[in-house]
């Protein structure tokens, strides 16, 4: 009898301890109107960039190549016969006289520097 | 410089050249003025006695369409040899850049003579070759100019 009040006794003693030590444990956490899981984790996601594995700087998009340079159009169109020109010689003159090096002879078209 | 040594009736008598030369008609195209257009139907070819005319394709520079000059024919050479040549199509335009005089040969008459006189046929035939020969040469040289500044540029 003796032993069994011991024992009882113990476990009293024991689970009280275990309460204090789990009220002690929970003392900080805030009750009541603490913020729910989900909203949490979606303020954290909002404070991710979007794109993770880019800048933040969205990539602008590329200029269109500018085939027409900023010149007037007569101007572009005189050296483009200009060009023409310089290029039928320099073809006439691989057709007189046929080598690699006539073939592909530089003219001073500044078009093609 | 006389018909006969104009470049399609090199190797022509003098009498023969007049022969051809009679079977078309003689017109004045002032400068400025086009002489036919690309794509068009061919049915003539045409032998420029006097001025200048000037071959050209059109090209886009930004939002306008321009006509470039490619090649240039003066007096004693003749253009439209696409009136000889099936499809017969104009491939380029033509305008005169000065005051110019040239002969209309149509096709139908000059291939009538032709079927007639076959030596004279032949060796205008292979003036006209040679011709458009040259064309393709100096082009294909040109071409393969750009591809290897294509190339280069690539490679770089």
């Amino acid at each position: 009898m003796v032993m069994f009040l011991m024992v009882l006794c113990m476990s009293v003693f024991g689970l009280a301890v275990c309460g204090l030590a789990f009220g002690a444990a929970t003392r900080g956490l805030p009750v009541g109107d603490e913020t729910p899981l989900a909203a949490a984790v979606d303020e954290r996601l909002a404070a991710v960039p979007e794109r993770f594995f880019v800048r933040d700087v969205a990539p602008q998009p590329a200029p269109a190549a500018r085939l027409i340079p900023q010149v007037p159009v007569e101007v572009f169109l005189a050296q483009i016969e200009r060009h023409i020109r310089l290029e039928q010689a320099a073809a006439e003159s691989f057709l007189s006289a046929p080598s690699l090096e006539s073939l592909h002879g530089r003219t001073v078209s500044p078009l093609v520097h | 410089m006389s018909i006969e040594q104009a470049d399609m009736l090199r190797g022509v008598s003098e009498g023969d050249a007049v022969r051809i030369t009679a079977l078309g008609s003689r017109i004045h195209v002032p400068a400025g003025a086009q002489l036919f257009e690309l794509g068009t139907a061919a049915q003539d070819v045409f032998l420029i006695e006097r001025g200048r005319i000037s071959l050209t394709l059109p090209m886009r520079l930004g939002a306008r369409q321009e006509d470039v000059m490619v090649e240039e024919r003066t007096a004693g050479q003749m253009v439209g040899w696409s009136g000889l040549i099936p499809p017969h199509r104009f491939t380029l335009k033509a305008s005169a850049q000065l005051d110019s005089d040239l002969i209309v040969l149509p096709r139908a008459l000059v291939l009538e003579f032709f079927d007639a006189n076959p030596s004279i046929g032949y060796v205008v035939m292979q003036n006209v070759a040679s011709i458009v020969g040259a064309r393709l040469q100096v082009f294909q040289a040109m071409w393969l100019r750009e591809m290897q500044r294509f190339v280069e540029t690539r490679s770089s």
